[in-house]
């Protein structure tokens, strides 16, 4: 499994770390940000603690598989679970239908065997100067024995969402189809932020945006390329001056080459999913564990707001897979040694008979 | 596998799930676009006759062929359009698409119709609204179902000539429209790639959930050369021609086909070809560079390294070969090497292993062992 190497120092920021508990579902992290679970724990853990509070994620979909639905859905329960207001915004005529396909939490059942954990922790005793690595598996403990919230959920995909999570929501809904300027969408977006303004005070909650499959052909904005960049310019300035997270899927074989790469540089953490061939002798070779994979998630950006210091992951791609048939996990992919004759390496990191050419060795 | 394709046409769309769409694309290198369009046309068609598909009747957009084309071709097939039973209708986008013959004065109403298509056939006088396209096909649907339960299917002849009449957008609205209706079974249409741009033919494979193309079954001459040796291969892709079939599954994975078709007169035939293994999967994944052998440039280079015992001792200033000494020097170099020996000081006599020792095939190493 793999998980960013952060950097903890000894040092830690004297942060009121009361106010960020109190809130369910937002845990504060290293320089000062608060974070919303994404739904997926595993993707939690790769992008170290989860989506920043006021930024912006955008998924982009693959034509050939709807994988960014697992995310939305993943995404969207998570905050039923956790009481923070929705908005959803979609290009079907009708996308309160989309609630209905959202997955329920499972419950009750770990909860006990995560106690038993954090009961056997107790009675380890560790070295003051190895207490900055456990800080975070400490803190989720508390958490959980505190808060009736755990901060990241399992889903049961199989499951429909009750109805108590559904009534009695702040969810509201609006179908992107026929808005021909975005005009409509934008003010939705903009009442639905007014009432997570950032103070200097404590936050009294959060929200959650989630657009799907936006520039879909069908919608009237579909080919006005510019007034589209400048929504989300301006849904980004929106979104950094709120408490909340809005996250957005778009289709980029659908959209010319530079308007797709203007929407992906906006963006604070870029993913990407990806189809995988069925029956793919090949793979099921390369791979293990293929038989429960449905698809590759890449992460191309990590959103770093409040420092410098970039996040460099270990993997960039990884494998999505239903545990189970319910349970979506992401994993590293685990390859046999591959004869890397053809292809380009993925990840920039060169070969060593690439890096030699040209210079004189020097003993 | 073109089975497979009106098979899951034939069973149409669960509760609450958008129809199953199927684009079929070809280009100018294959152009048999139309004959499978008719194939499925004429396949789904006998389905719902035979009251052994999930949609109760078939309305067919046309716009690049008149009805009676598409009457007479069902009926070479044994499908009988005007039964008691209607099951087929025909939203004809080709006799008149502007509503230019009603205005020309003086000629009364001309049909050049048939009457047996004038049956089935709805004029349809302006095509640029799309909107009253959309909503005429689905009353005309809706017609096949009367009070009782059950869903029709669309078939759209050309997005090509739609295109040409409506934007992109507004076409995409249609097809979407149709797709996610709630008593549509399934939905098909035709499109020829090459007079589309990429991004645009792209639209068309998003919407839909199975995507056939055609490509040619010999490898094509370049260019516009055609020569009399050419000329034979490019008659041949008339007749035969690559059929595959990427199948977009509920849960995530794309399933890839190929077949053959090759069309004949007595109509077409589809048949399954050797695979010679898809390379599909190996290129979709990182690399990573675990690579144990050598390719060829690597090991003329490793042979060109001189090792320590090599050059020490003979009195000539050290030089590795780092890769850019060209071989002549070297070779001068080994000629001067050859001189020096005669001198009266000790010497290191360094025989080089041989690269590539491997045991020869008569030596089993397991012999060695004392079990």
């Amino acid at each position: 499994m793999a998980t960013p190497k952060t950097r903890a120092s000894s040092f830690s920021r004297n942060i009121p770390s009361t106010a960020a508990s109190q809130v369910p579902g937002v845990k504060s992290g290293p320089n000062g940000t608060l974070f919303l679970s994404s739904g997926i724990s595993d993707l939690d853990k790769i992008l170290g603690g989860g989506f920043p509070l006021g930024s912006l994620v955008v998924v982009m979909e693959d034509p050939e598989a709807p994988h960014h639905m697992l995310l939305l859905r993943n995404f969207m329960s998570q905050g039923l679970v956790h009481n923070q207001p929705l908005l959803y915004a979609s290009p079907a005529k009708d996308p309160r239908g989309f609630l209905g396909t959202l997955p329920s939490p499972v419950s009750s059942k770990d909860d006990k065997s995560l106690d038993r954990d954090s009961e056997q922790e107790k009675g380890l005793r560790i070295a003051w100067q190895y207490k900055k690595y456990f800080g975070e598996n400490q803190q989720n403990s508390n958490s959980q024995r505190d808060n009736k919230f755990e901060y990241c959920n399992e889903f049961d995909l199989r499951k429909p969402v009750q109805r108590q999570f559904l009534s009695g929501q702040r969810i509201e809904c609006i179908s992107t189809q026929d808005s021909p300027d975005l005009a409509a969408l934008h003010d939705r977006c903009a009442s639905f932020l007014k009432q997570f303004l950032k103070t200097d005070g404590n936050i009294s909650g959060a929200g959650r945006i989630a657009i799907q499959s936006f520039c879909a052909p069908q919608c009237t904005y579909f080919e006005q390329e510019w007034r589209v960049l400048s929504f989300i310019r301006s849904l980004r300035s929106m979104i950094r001056s709120s408490n909340a997270v809005v996250i957005l899927s778009f289709p980029p074989s659908l959209l010319s080459l530079s308007f797709s790469k203007r929407l992906q540089h906006m963006a604070d953490t870029l993913l990407s999913v990806r189809a995988i061939p069925d029956e793919d002798k090949d793979l099921a070779k390369l791979l293990t564990g293929y038989q429960d994979m449905i698809g590759l998630l890449s992460v191309h950006k990590v959103a770093r707001i409040n420092t410098q210091v970039p996040v460099i992951l270990e993997a960039a791609t990884f494998s999505m897979k239903l545990q189970k048939r319910k349970f979506l996990v992401l994993e590293c992919l685990n390859q046999a040694p591959v004869d890397g004759s053809s292809g380009t390496s993925y990840a920039t990191s060169g070969s060593c008979s690439g890096s030699s050419k040209g210079r004189s060795l020097d003993f | 596998m073109a089975e497979s394709i009106c098979r899951a046409l034939r069973d149409g769309a669960l509760e609450g799930e958008h129809a199953p769409a199927l684009t079929i694309k070809d280009s100018i290198d294959s152009p048999l676009g139309f004959d499978v369009f008719a194939h499925v046309l004429a396949q789904l068609s006998s389905h719902i006759l035979a009251g052994k598909s999930q949609s109760r009747g078939l309305v067919l957009v046309a716009f690049t062929r008149s009805p009676s084309f598409y009457v007479n071709l069902l009926k070479e097939r044994g499908l009988e359009v005007n039964s008691s039973r209607k099951w087929f209708h025909i939203l004809d986008c080709y006799t008149d698409p502007h509503g230019w013959k009603d205005r020309i004065v003086g000629r009364g109403k001309v049909n050049d119709v048939t009457k047996e298509a004038s049956g089935v056939s709805t004029l349809c006088k302006d095509v640029k609204d799309t909107d009253k396209l959309c909503s005429l096909a689905i009353e005309l649907g809706k017609g096949f179902i009367g009070e009782g339960k059950g869903r029709f299917s669309f078939a759209l002849d050309s997005v090509n000539e739609m295109l040409r009449y409506a934007s992109v957008r507004s076409v995409a609205r249609v097809l979407s429209d149709l797709r996610s209706h709630d008593l549509a079974s399934c939905v098909f249409w035709l499109l020829h790639s090459d007079l589309l741009e990429d991004k645009v033919a792209a639209v068309f494979e998003y919407m839909s959930s199975m995507v056939a193309s055609l490509e040619s079954a010999v490898p094509s001459p370049n260019g516009l050369r055609i020569s009399l040796a050419n000329l034979s291969l490019t008659e041949q892709n008339f007749r035969r021609a690559r059929f595959s079939v990427r199948f977009k599954r509920r849960n995530g994975r794309v399933r890839l086909m190929t077949e053959e078709i090759s069309i004949e007169r007595s109509g077409i035939t589809f048949s399954s070809v050797s695979t010679d293994g898809g390379t599909m999967g190996g290129s979709i994944l990182p690399k990573v560079q675990f690579n144990l052998q050598l390719s060829e440039k690597e090991l003329m280079d490793r042979a060109k390294v001189v090792l320590p015992f090599e050059h020490q001792g003979d009195g000539k200033p050290i030089e590795i070969y780092d890769g850019r000494r060209s071989p002549a020097d070297k070779n001068n170099e080994a000629a001067a090497t050859m001189q020096m020996t005669d001198s009266s000081k000790g010497e290191i006599i360094y025989l080089r292993d041989s690269d590539d020792e491997r045991p020869d095939s008569d030596e089993d190493p397991d012999d060695d062992l004392d079990i």
